[in-house]
């Protein structure tokens, strides 16, 4: 009868002493390089800026840790790749605690307490986890390996597209390597964790306390059984035994640590990464301090601890280069290229002891690991790259702190230049003078108060599109002719208002921004009202959640939020169903940013439309390419542009008569796309105030859609 | 080596701008004042021989104006210049083009500089000929319209272009000191961040009034000048038949009118 | 102070032909049918400028040799100086050109003398010498009179008064000035270089241009396809051959070529800076298309089309199909 209570695993069972103190000496060895490398990745973050962290570290740690386990942010678009990283980290984790698990009780409790755990019913229990665990592992870097060898994702691909063939840095073979390499070298550690469990056994079939227990080592039982069947005897066991333990155990402990020096640091990076995050980082940029010398990001110690963390975070999943419109359109930026340009130059500098002249850290410019004006003034600022980020790297802030240093120097499109100019005489992108801000209130029969001479219920901040743009006015005027109709107290500013400012300081021009965020707060405060209306998401953006950061802090909603109350409240009436066949364009500072999906979505159904989504949708929306000052900037002759993707996209919903949007900007931007990707005719562009309007009346007010 | 730039303060007409009542001037009310556009090309300019130069190079930008003017100097330090100066009191005010350059012209005996620019002309008025008015006060070289100039500190003489009618460029040589007025396109103005604007604010700007150089009474405002303004009034509403309707109507008329002076050629 | 003196414009041996349009202009401002209007020729060959400004209404011809063959300030002025002194005129006319920007001013000063630039409309009211001109970018008209200057020199806006048909035999005498120090030289002549872009201006009788309201250097392609369509030839204003969309050689305005032979000339997205309009005023029909009702250009426009350019460049295509 098996003693199941003394089912245990002797440690080192039969070496000589001489050979423990060489693995020992091994294992520390191993131990002290993980130490030195966590050693210089910490001096290098340390080299960084200085940067706050809000909130208490406790409730960011557990955050991270529920985070992590959920995988959420893994699984999200692309489940396969979220499932077998689950089995790749939940083995790793399993198989981790359980060698922490030996190591606790034959290093620790054992020799300083004389206790021992690791036997018996545990020790079986233990060994079937950890077979399976093994199995999970094994499974999911088999099919990791499949997904890169034979699926090849188009994301996978490292072709960057900010460098020519024959540039330095443009073979990226090398992270190839790394990462095969890597797939390889926790296989063949699992492999051989297997085959060293099964020629144990071969080796000690005459022990009944191991074999009778075989088979909670499923797999390397059924290992053994093979290997006797295919001759090996107990003697020749134990010689594989002792191989297969110097190998694996070798392996594995080069593998720990080599940790921070290769892609495996992802671990701890992505974690610190995850846990350091800041949920508003594109939504709410940071303010250039009073005192400050130099405005923006020149040289790598530019960027703070947090960002070069996080640029140790990145893992290549190539979410972001598949998520970036401008990526999308062939321009020359990939954001996980900007994070692994500036990875690979923190390394080359900030890895050696002694920190380099400050004049070769500087990351502007077309050498290896420097960012190029081009990269950087490619970019929409949409957030698309940020929010899919499974590790938290914040790509935007990064790209603006860049582009700060930019503007400083002048070094920008002679049209943006231009346009900052304008806005700087003028407060509009326009330069129209400030008296006309209004003028579009002319044609309304009614009057429109003016928010600055008496209190109003709801202050409407229009933006320059509406204000001055002629197919954005007649959106103006639809809605105020709603709100008027549905009896809300509402005024505007009139002259007081300015470009409220979002993009200008994505565009980098912090100090223009301050002037205008000023503007606009103290005309605000001239004003009484209660809250706040806009029909502008970038407006919204920024009056939300920077202005606080300025002194002006609002109760602030978009339009649709508005709207939907007054259609829910039945202050306005819906007089007939659409019936349209219809798509929406969530606006990437409305929907991305601040998450205001639902509501147009709401009205359209209230006013019966059938809404067919479009495969990027909610917060996979595809920019339209005109935020990030891309707007005020030429796009290059003959070259794609994210509106005519995003047109091909709904072009492929059949029976499609409207696309529907409720941003300025996405209303120019798309109509001008309908016309040159030769959608004209086949469905319109409509803003959202546009069709609730027809639905409030009887009869139609507006050039009928392409019947239903 | 100093290189003075004289910039001026323009001034453009907002919307439904009206006449003062002395029927001589716009109601301040509705102008809009901004940096002479050609001013910037030759702050560049200056600032491209500064940049350029081995031996040290002090670009002063100088501006006849009220306190307002001051934001068109704040640019100018911004943008890299290293001092600036203003000229004004109530009795600059009716001075025209060649009273204006009277004070210039106290100024650079004061700077001894060895270059001065002036623009071309102002974005508003359009004299042309501020420039060339302080070079006859200083008795100095002069050439207006540069369109490229070759100067190195130190060295006698410049060499320029001057663009002339019909795209033709006349090259020059000419001795300095010297007053050249720039032409728009000698070079690219940098953009100065509204950063650097606000730190140039606290670079200080010396005001200095006629009286302080030199210039008396009977030689500023109406009695310095060599015109006087009798009357300023808006000239009858645009000509041109405007051509109303649709786009299509539109174009369609267009069409018309093109078929018809050109003779059907097209 | 009597008379008036109208100074020649000549530039490598040829008179500009300007020069005759001040002679019209002269006219006007003979205050007894007996006022003389003379012109003088300031050039190192003057005498064989003679028989060009031998027009209508010229009653004598001064030539006044200067010693540089191309443009010298220096000389110009003193010789104008010493010649105005001598013979007092009540106005001195001079054309608002390039060469004139260069040296009318310093004359001005350094005789003390009246001055306005740009002038189109010149006469005498209640015996004071009127001159009008523009202000504020051209939106407004400004009368300027010139109390205690007997003599006013004045340059003319080109392309205003036209010149005088017929011919005259005026007197013709000499005036031989001091000779001035010259510190500018002239050292060559550079011609905009032939590029394959490059086009005649001078000859061109339709003209459609462009302005900064195109917006982009990628929209060039569809107003060049546009101009092709309905027969005119591609000019553009000074920002558009600036950024180097355009050769220089389709530049219309004051630098770029007179556009001399232009009949027809529609200008699309240009607002009508005061430049611009220096260099087309003359043709006999403009049409201004602009988004922006109040554009300068529209006040000059003989018809306005207040529109969005691209939608007007896209449907007048369609008009033209080939």
């Amino acid at each position: 009868m098996t003693n199941v209570n003394a089912a245990t695993r002797v440690l080192f069972e039969d070496f000589p002493p001489a050979a423990i103190v060489v693995f020992y000496v091994i294992a520390y060895t191993a131990i002290a390089v993980f130490f030195y490398g966590v050693y210089v990745a910490v001096r290098k973050y340390r080299r960084g800026a200085a940067a706050a962290v809000a909130g208490s570290l406790r409730a960011r740690f557990w955050a991270m840790v529920e985070t992590v386990l959920s995988h959420r942010t893994i699984a999200r678009r692309d489940r396969p790749a979220g499932a077998a990283h689950r089995l790749i980290f939940y083995g790793f984790v399993l198989l981790f605690l359980g060698t922490s698990t030996i190591t606790l009780d034959y290093d620790i409790l054992g020799p300083l307490f004389h206790v021992h755990f690791w036997h018996g019913a545990f020790y079986l229990w233990f060994s079937l986890v950890l077979d399976v665990a093994g199995v999970a592992l094994a499974g999911g870097l088999l099919y990791m390996m499949y997904r890169r060898g034979w699926l090849k994702p188009p994301k996978l691909d490292y072709a960057r597209p900010d460098r020519k063939p024959g540039d330095v840095d443009y073979d990226r073979s090398e992270y190839r390597r790394e990462d095969w390499a890597f797939l390889w070298t926790l296989l063949v550690i699992a492999v051989t964790g297997y085959l060293l469990e099964a020629v144990r056994l071969v080796w000690l079939e005459a022990r009944p306390d191991v074999w009778d227990t075989r088979w909670w080592s499923p797999v390397g039982a059924a290992l053994a059984q093979g290997m006797r069947a295919a001759g090996m005897s107990a003697a020749a066991g134990g010689a594989w035994r002792l191989g297969l333990w110097w190998f694996h155990g070798v392996l594995a402990l080069i593998f720990i640590a080599l940790i921070p020096f290769t892609k495996v640091k992802h671990i701890f990076t992505a974690a610190g990464s995850l846990m350091l995050r800041d949920p508003l980082a594109a939504q709410r940029l940071p303010r250039v301090p009073e005192q400050q010398q130099r405005v923006g990001a020149q040289y790598i110690t530019d960027f703070t601890w947090k960002q070069l963390l996080a640029l140790d975070a990145c893992t290549k999943c190539g979410r972001c280069h598949e998520a970036c419109p401008a990526r999308a359109v062939g321009a020359p930026l990939s954001p996980r290229d900007v994070i692994l340009s500036l990875r690979e130059f923190a390394n080359r500098t900030l890895d050696a002891g002694v920190l380099p002249e400050q004049a070769e850290l500087d990351v502007h410019g077309k050498g290896p690991g420097q960012v190029a004006m081009e990269t950087l003034w490619s970019c929409r600022t949409c957030m698309a790259c940020v929010e899919v980020c499974p590790v938290a790297i914040e790509h935007v802030p990064i790209i603006v702190q860049l582009r700060r240093k930019l503007v400083e120097e002048g070094e920008m499109d002679p049209q943006l230049k231009k346009t900052l100019q304008t806005i700087h005489k003028t407060g509009n992108s326009f330069g129209e003078s400030k008296r006309k801000r209004a003028a579009w209130t002319k044609a309304l029969p009614f009057a429109v108060k003016d928010a600055r001479k008496e209190p109003v219920e709801v202050l409407w901040f229009v933006g320059d599109y509406a204000s001055f743009d002629p197919r954005n006015q007649k959106v103006s005027q639809g809605l105020a002719t709603l709100l008027h109709d549905a009896g809300v107290d509402f005024g505007i500013l009139y002259e007081a208002e300015s470009n409220a400012g979002n993009d200008v300081r994505r565009v980098g021009e912090e100090g223009l921004y301050e002037v205008l965020a000023t503007a606009n707060i103290e005309s605000l405060a001239t004003a009484s009202f209660k809250s706040i209306v806009t029909t502008d998401p970038h407006s919204y953006n920024t009056i939300r959640n920077e202005y606080p950061d300025f002194g002006g802090r609002y109760a602030i909603e978009h339009y649709t939020t508005l709207l939907l109350r007054l259609l829910e409240e039945g202050r306005l009436k819906i007089a007939r169903q659409l019936g349209l066949r219809v798509t929406f364009h969530d606006p990437c500072h409305l929907g991305r940013f601040n998450k205001g999906y639902d509501a147009p979505r709401e009205i359209l159904r209230l006013i019966g439309c059938e809404l067919i989504e479009m495969g990027r949708c909610r917060s996979n929306s595809f920019c339209c390419g005109a935020g990030g000052g891309r707007i005020w900037m030429p796009d290059p002759q003959g070259a794609d542009r994210p509106a005519h993707n995003r047109m091909r996209e709904a072009a492929a919903i059949s029976g499609l008569q409207v696309f529907v949007v409720s941003c300025p900007k996405d209303l120019t931007m798309f109509e001008d796309a309908l016309k040159a990707s030769g959608n004209e005719g086949r469905f319109v562009v409509r803003e959202l105030i546009e069709l609730v309007r027809e639905a409030l009346s009887e009869r139609q007010l507006a050039p009928s859609p392409v019947a239903a | 080596m100093k290189i003075l730039v004289a910039v001026k303060q323009v001034a453009a007409l907002d919307e439904d701008f009206e006449i003062r009542a002395d029927g001589k001037d716009v109601d301040p009310d509705f102008l809009v004042r901004d940096l002479n556009e050609w001013d910037d090309f030759s702050l560049e300019e200056a600032m491209k021989i500064k940049e350029a130069s081995a031996t040290p190079v002090e670009v002063v930008a100088v501006c006849v104006g009220p306190e307002d003017a001051d934001e068109a100097l704040r640019k100018c330090l911004a943008k890299g210049a290293d001092r600036a100066i203003r000229v004004w009191d109530e009795t600059v005010v009716g001075s025209d083009a060649i009273a204006i350059a009277r004070l210039i012209a106290a100024v650079a005996r004061r700077e001894q500089p060895q270059l001065l620019f002036a623009g071309a002309q102002s974005a508003d008025h359009a004299f042309a000929a501020t420039g060339m008015a302080v070079a006859a006060f200083l008795d100095w070289p002069h050439a207006a319209v540069i369109t490229q100039l070759t100067y190195t500190p130190g060295e006698e003489g410049a060499t320029l272009r001057r663009e002339l009618e019909g795209g033709v460029l006349h090259e020059m040589q000419i001795e300095t000191p010297a007053v050249l007025t720039i032409q728009l396109g000698i070079n690219t103005p940098r953009y100065a961040s509204l950063r650097s604007i606000k730190q140039a604010a606290a670079k200080p700007i010396e005001v200095l009034t006629p009286q302080e150089l030199g210039v008396p009474e009977s030689a500023v405002g109406e009695a310095g000048s060599a015109s006087r303004v009798r009357r300023m009034y808006v000239p009858e509403k645009g000509r041109a038949q405007m051509i109303e309707g649709s786009i299509e109507e539109q174009a369609a008329r267009l069409a018309q009118l093109i078929r018809e002076r050109t003779g059907g050629a097209a | 102070m009597s008379g008036i003196l109208v100074i020649a414009e000549q530039r490598r041996g040829e008179l500009r032909p300007v020069t005759l349009e001040l002679v019209s202009a002269a006219q006007q401002l003979r205050r007894t049918p007996d006022e003389r209007v003379a012109v003088a020729i300031l050039a190192d060959e003057p005498d064989r400028f003679i028989p060009e400004v031998s027009v209508a209404g010229v009653d004598e011809v001064i030539t006044v040799p200067v010693a540089a063959k191309d443009f010298d300030p220096d000389a110009l002025e003193a010789a104008a100086l010493a010649l105005i002194e001598a013979r007092k005129p009540a106005v001195v006319l001079v054309p608002h050109s390039i060469d004139a920007f260069g040296w009318a001013a310093a004359l001005a000063v350094k005789g003390d003398y009246g001055f306005a630039t740009d002038v189109f409309r010149i006469a005498y009211e209640d015996g004071k010498l009127i001159a009008t001109r523009g202000g504020y970018g051209q939106k407004v008209n400004v009368e300027l009179e010139f109390p205690g200057k007997p003599v006013v020199v004045v340059a003319l806006r080109a392309s205003v008064f036209k010149p005088p048909e017929g011919r005259s035999r005026p007197a013709v005498s000499r005036f031989e000035p001091s000779r001035a120090g010259t510190r500018l030289t002239g050292k060559e002549f550079i011609e905009a270089s032939a590029g394959e872009d490059d086009v005649d201006m001078t000859s061109a009788e339709f003209i459609l241009a462009i302005g900064r309201g195109i917006g982009e250097q990628a929209n060039v392609e569809r107003f060049r396809e546009l101009a092709d369509a309905v027969g005119a030839v591609l000019g553009c204003s000074r920002p558009i051959a600036d950024a180097g969309w355009l050769p220089k050689s389709r530049q219309i305005g004051q630098s770029g070529k007179t556009a001399s032979a232009c009949k027809l000339y529609v200008a699309m997205g240009i607002s009508g800076a005061i430049q611009h309009l220096a260099g087309m005023k003359h043709v006999s029909t403009i049409v201004a298309v602009n988004a922006d009702p109040g554009a300068s250009i529209f006040s000059i426009a003989t018809y306005g089309v207040k529109a969005d350019i691209f939608e007007i460049a896209d449907a007048l295509r369609r008009q033209f199909p080939n």
